[in-house]
């Protein structure tokens, strides 16, 4: 199966790219029936996103509080797919179908974190996590480009 | 806002174009229902900057397609609803219309008289006041041809009538004397007065045949609140405001694709990074084909996926 291979090797190359280029920890492969092809999660090793509104709750939170609320990592999803490739919306409908917000694993690290108060800027973690996923796009020179897709309207962020 | 919620859009539809031709229809439209577009009038001899346009308003096919489906507007075929009302039309009017077209030949004549008078009676004063200042040597430097030219007669203002009566009686006079000068009606006002509500349904074009592939995506982004602008500028079909782009910058840049339709990994990574560059976010979205039945439309959603597109910083 050639396509396996392919399939099997590109999600070699983004592993291996986000455990020694990036320094990602807990990195597993995630294969299931109704995905088109397999997909990786691990932790990266600093908080790779913050949604907007996020941010102004924690910004919130560090002002009642006086002090700076350091910020884990989170459990992240991640698409191996190669730049020659051609998806469809439909394709990634699929995709974002098959998966939970949270990857395995993503929701015991947070319960495990102690759940003091039930604070806004926590929900974040949790419930209100909207589905998003690391495109990682490889080249054939084994350049590996990472953009966040996220299912639905997502503001972008006040870089 | 009563009155504003029976108000009857009218959009000209002109060689393939929609066109919003007044003012009010144009802040209606805008503030009720979150609908820019963009202004298109200049004049073709001197075309100005884009900031400088100004009306008539051209709506996107999807724009005038929503305004239809809301029940806000209709869609006159300008080019039928013309010969159609022309074709109809009786004596009385047609007649009015004639009296209307010389009245305006008139009104063109007295300014025309006027005018002339004006500068005929400045000249003159002009050289009364120059004559006794100046004895006959310095009048032929000044009149390089004086030989034929007698004292009273004007060799730049030469006139039929040596001695021009008041304005308002050369008029009257004119009127037997000399053909009217002749008047180009520039607008069709006189001849088709406004009209507020659809005339016939003959007037009023359908749009269905043409209800473009963008129409779900951008039905998507305004029932949500969104103001769309062309998206040129930013490689998209769309630039995304979150409310007035007076107000707000633009939060995404939106292509709209078709449900199967293939798109280059290439073109998603450029647009997500190209909207990164300018603090956007990259929107793509589709239809799913039997969409609006099968999610009954409860999120408003009707069968419309979307997804954005960020440059993840590492």
């Amino acid at each position: 199966m050639a396509s396996q291979d392919h399939l099997a090797s590109l999600c070699k190359v983004v592993f291996n790219n986000l455990a020694y280029q990036h320094d990602w920890t807990k990195l597993q492969q995630h294969a299931q029936a109704d995905q088109p092809r397999p997909l990786l999660y691990g932790l990266p090793p600093k908080r790779l996103y913050v949604q907007p509104d996020e941010q102004i709750d924690i910004i919130k939170a560090e002002k009642d509080r006086g002090e700076r609320i350091p910020q884990e990592p989170e459990v992240e999803w991640v698409l191996p797919v190669h730049l020659s490739e051609k998806w469809s919306p439909a394709q990634f409908a699929a995709v974002f179908d098959g998966i939970d917000a949270i990857p395995p694993g993503g929701a015991e690290q947070e319960a495990s974190e102690g759940d003091e108060r039930e604070e806004q800027w926590k929900l974040w973690r949790g419930p209100k996590r909207g589905k998003r996923i690391l495109l990682a796009t490889v080249q054939d020179d084994s350049t590996v480009t990472y953009y966040w897709i996220f299912d639905g309207l997502v503001k972008p962020r006040q870089n | 806002m009563a009155a504003s919620a029976e108000r009857q859009v009218r959009i000209s539809r002109v060689a393939g174009r929609y066109l919003v031709f007044d003012i009010d229809d144009v802040l209606y439209i805008r503030r009720h229902h979150g609908i820019c577009a963009v202004l298109t009038g200049t004049m073709p001899q001197n075309p100005t900057q884009n900031l400088f346009l100004s009306l008539p308003v051209e709506l996107q096919a999807e724009e005038a397609q929503l305004l239809v489906d809301k029940g806000a507007g209709y869609i006159a075929d300008e080019l039928n609803d013309h010969l159609l009302r022309l074709s109809t039309m009786n004596d009385s009017t047609r007649s009015a219309y004639l009296q209307h077209i010389k009245q305006q030949r008139r009104n063109a004549q007295r300014v025309f008289e006027e005018e002339k008078a004006k500068v005929q009676a400045r000249h003159q004063n002009k050289r009364k006041a120059n004559r006794p200042a100046s004895p006959s040597s310095a009048a032929t430097t000044t009149e390089p041809a004086p030989a034929t030219v007698t004292e009273d007669g004007d060799s730049l203002f030469d006139t039929p009538k040596p001695t021009p009566p008041p304005p308002s009686l050369t008029s009257t006079l004119k009127e037997k004397e000399l053909p009217l000068p002749g008047v180009t009606p520039t607008t069709s006002y006189p001849i088709l007065p406004a009209i507020t509500s659809p005339a016939s349904p003959a007037s009023i074009a359908s749009t269905n045949a043409t209800t473009p592939s963008f129409y779900p995506l951008y039905k998507y982004l305004n029932s949500r609140g969104y103001y769309t602008t062309p998206g040129l500028r930013f490689g998209g079909d769309y630039s995304v405001y979150p409310g007035d782009p007076f107000r707000y910058h633009a939060h995404y840049l939106a292509n709209s694709y078709g449900w199967d339709e293939e798109v280059a990994m290439l073109d998603l990574v450029t647009s997500g990074r190209l909207g990164t560059a300018v603090k956007k976010s990259f929107l793509f979205g589709a239809e799913k084909p039997g969409g609006p039945q099968q999610s009954g439309g409860g999120d408003g959603a009707g069968g419309v996926r979307v997804f954005c597109i960020e440059w993840a910083g590492m």
